[in-house]
């Protein structure tokens, strides 16, 4: 599909935000998934790059991106007016609670933006909204306000610049309802949504082990065609019976469906 | 009126098979057909060729497998594919009824495996035709690849040919010293028709990590970098062969495709240009179509091979 650029801004270090408008099927978007943008006009890139969505309203749709290389680079020199040719909204997104659940949202650098849309979905059905969100330091935190305006929001960074000092896990214990040495007894979230380094995700899955929640993750590979058809972006299911596709099956999966 | 009576004839015949026009994806790009089913009717292509099929399941390699580089991108995907059990019992039925050619690209380890999946495929009557993977590792002859020796290769072909009813296509790799001696021995094997290039094998080094991107050191380079490489070889081996070549290598347009044709390939396979644009084939027919409509070419017979 062909979109216009309308806003881009860099957000925080290496972090950029860029909102397109134009043809798009924007009210079937479900949070968790995906676009895949062609970087250039010819074939010098000759792969689409797959960006989480991250907001999305009538008429707009946002994504947040770190640049790691040429075509995140491109994609953060993009000016109002440009055009863009976008797939999607591609992927099986998160699985929304039904009833009125405690829900735990936690974010890892990177892995942020999609959890602001699901935290956006969520937020008047649960009952109540915890966000965590861990960076490197201050200057890689971005929408630290728009989060908190969802939910009750905890920080972490490694140098504790902001927030607690540590990982998502400190910040997790040292929120009152968890307490530092939370028992496997303890339930205090019914849906723990994870996205953020792969690290991160074992860590959450984790320190929830024995406990009753459901737990959902994100995660990334590297892609080819996106769609679900080239196998390139498999993770192994958690028997190592099949392959999902991150791309078709994924990015959403249910923790104990996969071998992380 | 006027616009029917010169309307172009895309129509191609290629070892008995009856094709709507020249395009079809090359295998690995469009898995068993459904995620592109999505975009557009299949019974627009030429034909579809499938993912290659092994004997047995395979999960594949570990990840990443795949990895974009300078006009071009390598996989390393590993031959993953559900085995040729499943394929036959809830892929090619659905593909039956997409009104297309389906070509079955078969993949083994051994001899044996090749000539037991080609004959399995063969007798589902649901394959239009094989193509055969020989750029696979033979793991009997210590990993050398069944399609960088003559004599290895025609001994393959001769087995698979005692028991694949349907056109069999080999489909050649490149990554040999003379492309001519492997496409002649496939011939003498009995193929009924050559598809090439397969992948260059490259590599890509990750300089903040020190080490390799792809999880398997090595892949297949694709897309438009290796173009100029196989339109050399679809010229070369349409030269020495008397059997239809099928060109692929890089093709993103119609223009590209046109450059095969006329290079001496009866029809073109489009790979990683779908991953760009998932309308990659329908466009390059289109492309195709209106090419030989601004140049007066009634069929694509007046421009095959031309520049031989």
């Amino acid at each position: 599909m062909k979109v216009t650029v309308t806003h881009t801004a860099q957000i925080a270090r290496e972090t950029w935000r860029l909102t397109f408008t134009g043809s798009f099927p924007y009210d079937s978007v479900k949070p968790g998934q995906f676009v895949m943008i062609r970087i250039g006009s010819g074939m010098e890139h000759v792969l689409r790059r797959p960006i989480s969505i991250a907001a999305v309203s009538k008429d707009c749709l946002t994504i947040v991106f770190r640049v790691v290389g040429t075509g995140t680079k491109w994609l953060s020199e993009r000016n109002p007016g440009d055009g863009l040719d976008v797939l999607g909204p591609l992927g099986k997104g998160f699985p929304l609670p039904h009833a009125r659940v405690r829900t735990l949202i936690v974010g890892g650098g990177i892995g942020a933006p999609p959890l602001y849309l699901l935290a956006e979905r969520v937020r008047h059905s649960v009952e109540r909204l915890d966000i965590v969100l861990g960076f490197r330091t201050a200057a890689d935190c971005f929408w630290a306000e728009g989060f908190a305006g969802l939910g009750n929001l905890a920080l972490a960074t490694d140098d504790g610049s902001l927030g607690t000092q540590g990982t998502v896990i400190d910040a997790i214990k040292a929120l009152p309802a968890e307490g530092p040495e939370p028992s496997p007894n303890l339930k205090q979230w019914d849906y723990v949504y994870a996205c953020g380094p792969l690290p991160m995700l074992r860590a959450v899955k984790r320190h929830f082990a024995g406990r009753s929640v459901r737990g959902y993750v994100s995660l990334e590979q590297r892609m080819a065609c996106g769609v679900g058809a080239c196998y390139g972006c498999v993770c192994q299911s958690s028997d190592k019976s099949a392959a999902k596709r991150i791309c078709a099956d994924g990015p959403v999966f249910d923790w104990n469906e996969v071998a992380l | 009126m006027n616009d029917i009576a010169n309307a172009p004839d895309l129509s191609a015949e290629i070892a008995g098979l009856r094709l709507r026009n020249p395009v079809m994806p090359a295998s690995g790009c469009f898995g068993f057909g459904r995620e592109y089913a999505v975009y557009y009717p299949l019974n627009r292509l030429g034909a579809v060729v499938t993912k290659a099929v092994t004997l047995r399941p395979r999960f594949g390699n570990p990840t990443p497998r795949v990895t974009e580089t300078g006009a071009g991108m390598l996989n390393a995907i590993g031959l993953a594919n559900p085995g040729v059990e499943h394929v036959v019992a809830h892929e090619l039925p659905w593909l039956a009824e997409q009104d297309v050619p389906v070509i079955v690209n078969v993949a083994g380890e051994t001899k044996d495996e090749y000539v037991e999946v080609a004959g399995i495929i063969s007798g589902s009557g649901l394959a239009a035709a094989v193509e055969l993977n020989v750029s696979c590792p033979n793991v009997k002859a210590g990993g050398i690849s069944f399609g960088t020796d003559p004599g290895i290769l025609q001994d393959l072909v001769e087995a698979v040919r005692r028991v694949c009813t349907v056109p069999l296509f080999v489909k050649l790799s490149p990554n040999v010293t003379d492309i001519r001696r492997i496409a002649l021995a496939a011939q003498a094997g009995g193929a009924d028709g050559l598809t090439l290039i397969n992948t260059l094998i490259g590599m890509q080094i990750d300089i903040h990590r020190r080490r390799p991107v792809l999880a398997n050191t090595v892949g297949g380079l694709s897309g438009p970098a290796i173009k100029p490489v196989a339109v050399r070889m679809v010229y070369e081996v349409a030269k020495v062969v008397d059997i239809p070549v099928i060109g692929m290598g890089g093709i993103c347009s119609g223009i590209d495709a046109i450059e095969f044709i006329m290079a001496g390939a009866g029809a073109v396979m489009v790979g990683t240009a779908n991953f760009t644009n998932p309308m990659a084939c329908p466009q390059t027919i289109a492309e195709i179509e209106q090419f030989m409509l601004e140049h007066g070419i009634k069929s694509l017979a007046e421009i095959r091979g031309c520049i031989t």
